[in-house]
């Protein structure tokens, strides 16, 4: 490593010899470069496609009866419309993150047009407790949550709840269910303060 | 009060939870090599610290001005040079190349300038200085400040150089704590009678797996600071 | 000393037990406790090292008697970085799930020491076909130390191997394995072992000619 370091007040007072000292560095840095500009064309469209088609292909299972979605900005906020086969709104997908036990949990939300009722969630990205947390990205908890309504803010409970707006913990990751129940009904809040900002405007 | 808010969770997030070394298990190499002795393990993290936060001052820079997609440097100069063009200029292909030279230069610029103007810090902690080129703590710096300047899909969440200078420090000293506990811990090591096939490294890793379960218990904190700030 | 260089068969076997990069000469300890929480992340590692570090060295090799001795680590470093941005890109490219989950593991293999230590020690001075089986070497060697660590952290934190279950179901997965502390207790206790083998290896080697 010392070497390195002195490298490069070395060339600096040499001066007149610089080309001839870094002629190498200079050559490779230009193939390197080329080379690394030809990965970027050959593969940007792929990386590109690959991280939107992660949304994408959720959408018909985050949004009944649609079949692809549409990104967009609505008042700043990032949102897809679902669209079905003929091009009709079914609801909105919308990308939400937040802090969860052990790192940011980023989930999709989906909505019926009129966002009176969330047809779905999934779970993009999490790092919860492996075994206890990280059941939330399993559908069989996620999937309590389609058909909830939007008029009030969710709430856990503890046990199974004929209560609407109530959603099951997670025996053991109270915290987990709790980050993914906040992130969900802070999504569905900006949502429609952000359409109705749009509408208004 | 959000500002500070979220500060103080990057902070801790950094320090604590989230250790550089205990969680993401950055920074290994002198963790285990430099971590004999008390005041060498300190010197060693006050060297990280510094030049962890020199580094991340200049990769945030380089990251939001040049780097990143629609960044306003290159988007003018792309401006001047193609005036029709509409194509987004994007050289985040480069980050990686120019964060290491970013930290090997700073590596150096900082080991100079300490060499002549505080001589007596430099006997205490600048032989670690060249070590630390190699050190991942830092690129792993640069790589979350990255994370969060180009890979943000938000104009609105994208990171303010505040925030990439905290999580720099605070990872900084989170490093210093955990070398500096390591090399106490070890010191009473030396004392004991460990079986000869786990002696050195191999107690070493076993101990710091203790500490990171110790450090296993900062998880959740942060979320309970959230609800506290909102 | 350019007459006692090993050749490339010798390094080629060095590289993979009596030079193993994690467990004789204790480089590259970041993406070791880091990635082995499972085997697919482990072998997904493994291979983008491998790639990295065998470029590097035909790299560094072909051009290594145009070196200047101060501008050589410049020269490494550009070259592994090069090389690290294109395995990221192909990664993020083709297996879009694992370069998530790996995240800035992939990038930190430019500061991981076993590629500059070999660009140093064999690419630098020796021709291209040693540096290359050296640099196979070394990435088998590194590998089964990957997978060694990610067998036992995954098959006892998860009961799974390559996330098929292999325990006997009523399993209790010991969470503990996969998380940060099982990586280093780990670790720590497969060295151990790997210094015992050892020791009783040499002995039972110095002992054989007395006896004979």
């Amino acid at each position: 490593m010392n070497e390195q370091t002195k490298a490069a007040p070395e060339i600096r007072r040499k001066g007149g010899g610089y080309l001839g000292q870094a002629w190498l560095i200079l050559v490779l840095a230009l193939l390197f470069g080329s080379g690394l500009a030809a990965v970027q064309m050959a593969l940007e469209p792929i990386i590109a496609r690959n991280k939107l088609s992660e949304t994408l292909l959720q959408i018909p299972n985050l949004v009944p009866g649609s079949e692809t979605g549409e990104q967009e900005r609505v008042n700043g906020q990032l949102v897809f419309r679902a669209l079905d086969a003929d091009g009709n709104l079914m609801g909105w997908v919308l990308p939400a993150s937040g802090q969860g036990f052990a790192d940011k949990i980023e989930m999709l939300v989906g909505l019926d047009a009129a966002l009176e009722t969330i047809t779905g969630i999934y779970v993009l990205d999490q790092k919860e407790t492996p075994g206890l947390g990280n059941r939330i990205a399993e559908a069989g908890w996620r999937d309590q949550f389609r058909g909830k309504p939007t008029s009030k803010p969710l709430e856990l409970s503890s046990a199974e709840s004929s209560i609407p707006h109530h959603v099951e913990a997670l025996t053991g990751a109270t915290i987990s269910s709790e980050s993914v129940k906040d992130i969900v009904n802070g999504a569905v809040a900006s949502l429609k303060e952000a359409l109705a900002k749009a509408s208004g405007s | 009060m959000e500002t500070i808010g979220s500060l103080i969770l990057i902070a801790i997030g950094a320090a604590l939870i989230n250790n550089f070394v205990l969680h993401y298990f950055v920074g290994i190499c002198p963790f285990i090599g430099v971590s004999r002795r008390v005041d060498m393990a300190f010197g060693m993290g006050c060297a990280v610290t510094f030049v962890i936060s020199i580094a991340a001052f200049l990769s945030w820079t380089f990251t939001y001005f040049i780097l990143r997609a629609g960044a306003p440097v290159t988007s003018w100069i792309w401006h001047v040079l193609r005036p029709d063009s509409e194509l987004v200029p994007d050289l985040s292909i480069l980050n990686y190349i120019v964060y290491i030279f970013v930290i090997a230069s700073s590596v150096q610029l900082v080991e100079m300038y300490v060499r002549k103007f505080f001589p007596a810090l430099y006997k205490s902690f600048g032989v670690f200085l060249p070590l630390i080129t190699t050190n991942c703590a830092i690129l792993f710096a640069c790589l979350e400040i990255m994370k969060h300047v180009s890979g943000a899909s938000d104009p609105s969440q994208v990171w303010g150089l505040d925030k990439a200078l905290v999580l720099a420090i605070f990872g900084g000293l989170g490093f210093t704590l955990a070398i500096v506990m390591m090399a106490g811990i070890r010191e009473e090591l030396d004392q004991c009678d460990v079986p000869k096939a786990l002696r050195g490294p191999a107690i070493t890793l076993i101990t710091a797996g203790i500490l990171a379960l110790a450090f296993l218990g900062f998880s959740g904190v942060d979320r309970g600071l959230a609800a506290l700030f909102q | 000393m350019v007459n006692d260089q090993p050749t490339a068969l010798e390094r080629f076997i060095n590289g993979i037990l009596p030079e193993n990069p994690t467990y004789r000469q204790l480089l590259g300890m970041c993406p070791t406790l880091a990635v082995t929480n499972g085997m697919q992340s482990a072998m997904t590692m493994a291979g983008a090292t491998a790639f990295v570090l065998i470029c590097a060295n035909i790299v560094v090799s072909l051009i290594r008697n145009l070196l200047k001795p101060h501008l050589r680590i410049l020269v490494y470093t550009l070259t592994i970085a090069t090389f690290v941005t294109i395995a990221d890109r192909v990664l993020a490219a083709y297996m879009y799930d694992m370069s998530k989950q790996l995240g800035p593991y992939i990038p930190l293999i430019i500061v991981n020491c076993i590629i500059v230590c070999r660009c140093e020690v064999c690419a630098s001075s020796q021709a291209v076909h040693i540096a290359a089986a050296d640099a196979v070497g070394q990435s088998l060697g590194f590998t089964l130390a990957l997978a060694s660590i990610a067998t036992v952290r995954e098959v006892l934190g998860a009961g799974t191997w390559f996330g098929i279950a292999v325990m006997p179901a009523g399993f209790p997965n010991w969470v503990l394995m996969v998380l940060p502390p099982g990586a280093f207790i780990t670790l720590g206790l497969l060295l151990g072992l790997v210094n015992w083998l050892t020791a009783l290896w040499t002995q039972g080697r110095k002992a054989k000619p007395t006896a004979a």
